[in-house]
């Protein structure tokens, strides 16, 4: 255990101990505790200037308890014997006149495989002085700042480090120290009467030595991305291929999928897929697709879930082929299963289901011969960077704004469209409507990744 | 022993500067049923105290769950650091905060305490029966889900230049989903309601069952529904949709501090934003409106909350403002400074957002329009900068000839929101705030509600190509 934070992890570690047995005299079969510590520092920007400075600190403690079958669960934000009392009997209380489910269960967690990331912290990230802090941030502001056309709405630069536990009254104990450095600018371009939609961006680093050198790159792609949509024109309705770019193929498509993959979703049968489906080909042939919660520099990273079970990269779709459903305890016992370590919350909120950090698998085509394909099948067509809409992901319908939306003729880039909706369905556009999948992918906001795709049959309704 | 009020003061009586201590503590419960099974059933305590100064036009913010002098001194003393190390940097020429009417005393909304006496127990059962009640409406519903979640917040808010005022609320919220399937068909629906005040004011216009009625019998009408052809068109928005509007679109729009940075409300006050037909209020009552889901007293930096009148008669008249961007416009501030938890700081945050009711009644613009689609139910929404808006809406029906034909399955609407309000041409005297359930969303959640009367306008539905 690293000596850093010696004193939270003791105040935190005894806070829990002691709110379990509080739990198990005051009635519960078997208890789990989940808790945290939090510091940050903060300087954030607002209206094109620096706004306020911060300073905090905290802890959390949540406890679910089982009588029976029957679950209850109450948290406060204090470490005091009393309230920490009043959360056993509380959460008892709940238990006692809920009605029994029989898929509520506690286990005892494995160790955390040898493999896992097991050190997020870099002590120097830890050291780092307001002073410091205050300059990184200048760094933000200069460069979002050098070209007057972009309007900086909000943003800022945080220093924080959380400590997480997870501790059971069948013996898991498990904890982890997660230091960040994250930065983020919300803005748009403005000139003359012309304003570009908003954007945002974050960006996150674990190591302090990188930081500074991040902050400057990250924030110079962004200002540039914002900028360009300053020249804006109007696009065609028409129906067929379409260029998703990695962010859009996360939040459109992605995201929806990503319901069907939770394990309380199979067992309730509310989605798409159930256990007969599992190394069937679901999806096209072309499409892979892991969770992976052992990358240090993402946001998702993390050895252990809210129950406390290990972590570990999975596959969910591999060439099409249905692979693996995400499972907390509860899923796994309706269905039958053991927890792949998908559960997900914090001290203040029950066990749910979800990903880690998704990855979906490149393909072998360049980027440039994708383009060149689409121009060569179709005269004009459209580029969605990012979208502002609608997604159910039980029907997989999707309907919204193409924001920053590229509109292409004649194989060129004429101009970015505003007032442009785009709909379809995830199940056919990741099915028989993918038309190809990029080589390169990119990382967005520092956690999931994606490639570009090209999407057939795609509405396109111009403003 | 003190009270915590007394603890506030004492604390800020050593504050070298400008300071705010604000007590915050809020407990809230949620309720989840699932095809008859209690998903989650859950009581949350948070609580401590928020301290900010204002130093040569910097902010210094600090919070601690303590509440003991000690802890509240450390607290001050972190929030000065704070706001000095970032006084050298700042460009602005606000020094200080000009003087302004505080509030002192006890505000304090009806039903906080009829809710909490009513038993957690209790209101389980509610949410049961109405996952039962949804899930057994037709035999084509697949599951349903119910949802009640409770928030009590109190609060106290102390200033070094004159606010000491002590609040209480109680805001509560019933969801309902269903999920309807045939033939491998699926379509989705909810129903929704939130209010401020006791159990019985969720349901003082729509009961339980109605809603559950409502919830799984739209799920099955949309099973059937075709895909909505894309297009620029004529539509009647409902109350809920036009809520939205006046929240997303331009609500945000006109947060001074959102102005500030070169939203497209920027300089525009005085000129004609809208039709003459429209006028826009954000408020924190609502007149003849008991229980709205943003109810609001007086606000997070001491400021009592005002009815604000952002556009009246198509004329942008008004910003929504906090203490800082009112000196900033010299104007007296609106109180819509909100945090939403102690280690918060309060920003610009609407509370009950609407347009004001019109004439006509709904029969007679839906006789009038030639062609066009009513829209009703949303699904949520966002805007940005420009104005530009997309909202999501479950049930959308053909007009023709002035009658009210096929339903169509949920589309997305979008367009410029002053662009579409200017082409407003009728509006309903039916008037309903019906977004109370909702939450919106600007770095920290807050809970508000909007909606106002039908109005008829013209925007795009984005549905299917041929």
């Amino acid at each position: 255990m690293s000596p850093l934070f010696k004193n939270e992890k003791e105040k935190l570690e005894t806070a829990a101990n002691k709110l379990l047995s509080y739990a198990i005299n005051s009635g519960a079969d078997t208890a789990e505790v989940c808790g945290g510590y939090g510091t940050k520092t903060k300087i954030t920007l607002e209206k094109q200037d620096y706004h306020l400075a911060s300073s905090d600190d905290g802890y959390s403690l949540g406890v679910r308890v089982l009588k029976g079958n029957r679950q209850g669960f109450a948290s406060c934000n204090s470490t005091d014997a009393t309230e920490l009392k009043e959360i056993a009997i509380k959460a008892n209380e709940i238990a006692g006149f809920s009605p029994d489910n029989p898929h509520y269960n506690i286990q005892r967690a494995n160790n955390i495989p040898i493999e896992a990331p097991h050190n997020l912290v870099d002590p120097a990230l830890t050291e780092i002085s307001l002073q410091t802090q205050k300059e990184w941030t200048q760094l933000l502001v200069a460069e979002a700042t050098k070209d007057k056309r972009f309007r900086l709405n909000e943003g800022g630069v945080e220093i924080g480090t959380g400590i997480s536990l997870v501790i059971n009254s069948l013996g898991t104990h498990q904890m982890e120290v997660d230091t960040a450095a994250s930065w983020s600018l919300m803005g748009m371009g403005v000139q003359d009467k012309l304003i570009t939609s908003f954007d945002y961006f974050s960006h996150l680093s674990r190591h302090a030595s990188t930081t500074p050198e991040r902050i400057i790159l990250s924030t110079r792609k962004f200002i540039e991305e914002v900028l360009r949509n300053l020249n804006t024109g109007r696009s065609e309705s028409y129906k067929g291929l379409v260029i998703f770019s990695p962010r859009a193929v996360l939040d459109i498509l992605i995201s929806s999928l990503s319901y069907h993959f939770n394990g309380r979703v199979v067992a309730e049968t509310t989605g798409r897929w159930g256990l007969k489906n599992r190394d069937q080909q679901i999806l096209n042939s072309q499409l892979s697709l892991k969770d992976n919660p052992w990358l240090r520099d993402r946001s998702g990273c993390s050895t252990f879930d809210r129950e406390g079970t290990p972590t570990r990269p999975m596959d969910l779709i591999e060439k099409g082929v249905l692979k693996s459903f995400c499972l907390d305890h509860y899923a796994a016992h309706a269905l039958k299963l053991t927890s792949t370590g998908h559960a997900a919350g914090g001290p203040s909120s029950l066990p749910a289901v979800s990903t880690h950090t998704l990855c979906l698998a490149p393909g072998e085509e360049s980027q440039h011969s994708l383009y060149q394909r689409v121009s060569a099948a179709q005269k004009s067509f459209l580029v969605v960077q990012r979208y502002s809409g609608q997604s159910d992901p039980v029907t997989g319908d999707f309907s919204g704004v193409a924001k920053g939306a590229e509109w292409w003729v004649n194989g060129e880039r004429r101009y970015y469209v505003q007032e442009t909706l785009i709909s379809g369905n995830i199940f056919q556009a990741l099915g028989e409507d993918l038309f190809a999948i990029s080589k390169e992918t990119e990382v967005i906001d520092c956690d999931e990744e994606s490639p570009t795709l090209v999407i057939n049959n795609i509405s396109v309704t111009g403003g | 022993m003190k009270s915590i009020s007394e603890l506030l003061e004492t604390t800020l009586a050593k504050a070298p500067c400008w300071a705010e201590a604000r007590y915050h503590r809020r407990n809230s419960q949620s309720l989840s049923v699932q095809k008859g099974l209690v998903k989650q059933a859950k009581s949350n305590l948070t609580s401590g105290v928020g301290i900010r100064v204002f130093i040569d036009g910097a902010w210094g913010f600090s919070s601690t769950s303590d509440l003991n002098l000690q802890a509240l001194e450390k607290a001050l003393k972190q929030a000065i650091e704070c706001a000095k190390s970032l006084s050298q940097l700042k460009k602005s020429n606000l020094k200080n905060l000009p003087e302004t009417k505080l509030a002192r005393g006890e505000f304090k909304i009806p039903g906080y305490e009829t809710l909490k006496k009513m038993p957690l127990e209790q209101k389980l059962h509610a949410v049961l029966k109405a996952e039962e009640l949804t899930r057994n409406n037709s035999a084509l519903i697949h599951s349903a889900t119910c949802v009640y979640n409770e928030i009590f917040e109190d609060k106290i808010v102390v200033t070094t230049d004159g606010a000491n005022a002590s609040s209480q609320l109680a805001r509560n919220e019933f969801k309902i989903g269903a999920i309807a399937s045939k033939d491998g068909e699926m379509a989705e629906s909810h129903e929704s309601v939130g209010r401020t005040g006791s159990w019985e004011c969720l349901f003082s216009r729509t009961t339980l069952n109605e809603m559950s009625d409502s919830a799984a019998k739209l799920a099955v009408d949309l099973l059937s529904a075709p895909k909505i052809p894309g297009g620029n068109t004529v539509l009647i928005l409902s109350p809920a949709m036009v809520g939205l509007l006046s929240h997303e679109a331009i609500g945000h729009t006109v947060e001074a501090d959102f102005v500030l940075s070169g939203s497209v409300a920027q300089g525009k006050l005085g000129t004609l934003v809208a039709s003459p037909l429209i006028t826009l209020s954000d408020s924190g009552i609502v007149a003849g409106v008991e229980h709205s889901g943003g109810e609001l007293l007086v606000d997070d930096e001491g400021v009592l909350t005002t009815k604000t009148v952002i556009i009246k008669n198509g004329i942008l008249s008004s910003y929504l403002h906090n203490r800082e961007s009112a000196a900033i416009y010299g104007v007296e501030p609106t109180g819509n400074g909100r945090a939403w938890l102690y280690s918060d700081e309060p920003l610009i945050r609407m509370r009950n957002t609407y347009i004001e009711p019109g004439t006509q009644t709904l029969e007679e613009i839906i006789s009038s329009t030639k062609e066009g689609y009513l829209v009703d139910c949303p699904l949520g929404g966002q805007a940005d900068a420009t104005g530009e808006f997309m909202f999501g809406a479950q049930k959308v029906t053909k007009i023709e000839n002035g009658k009210l034909t096929k339903m169509f399955r949920g589309a997305t609407i979008s367009g410029q929101a002053f662009e579409v309000l200017s082409t407003v041409d009728a509006v309903s005297r039916e008037f309903l705030l019906d977004l109370g359930s909702g939450y919106c969303g600007k770095g920290q959640p807050a809970k508000v509600d909007a909606g106002g009367p039908y109005i008829r306008c013209r925007a795009t539905i984005g549905g299917v190509q041929e």
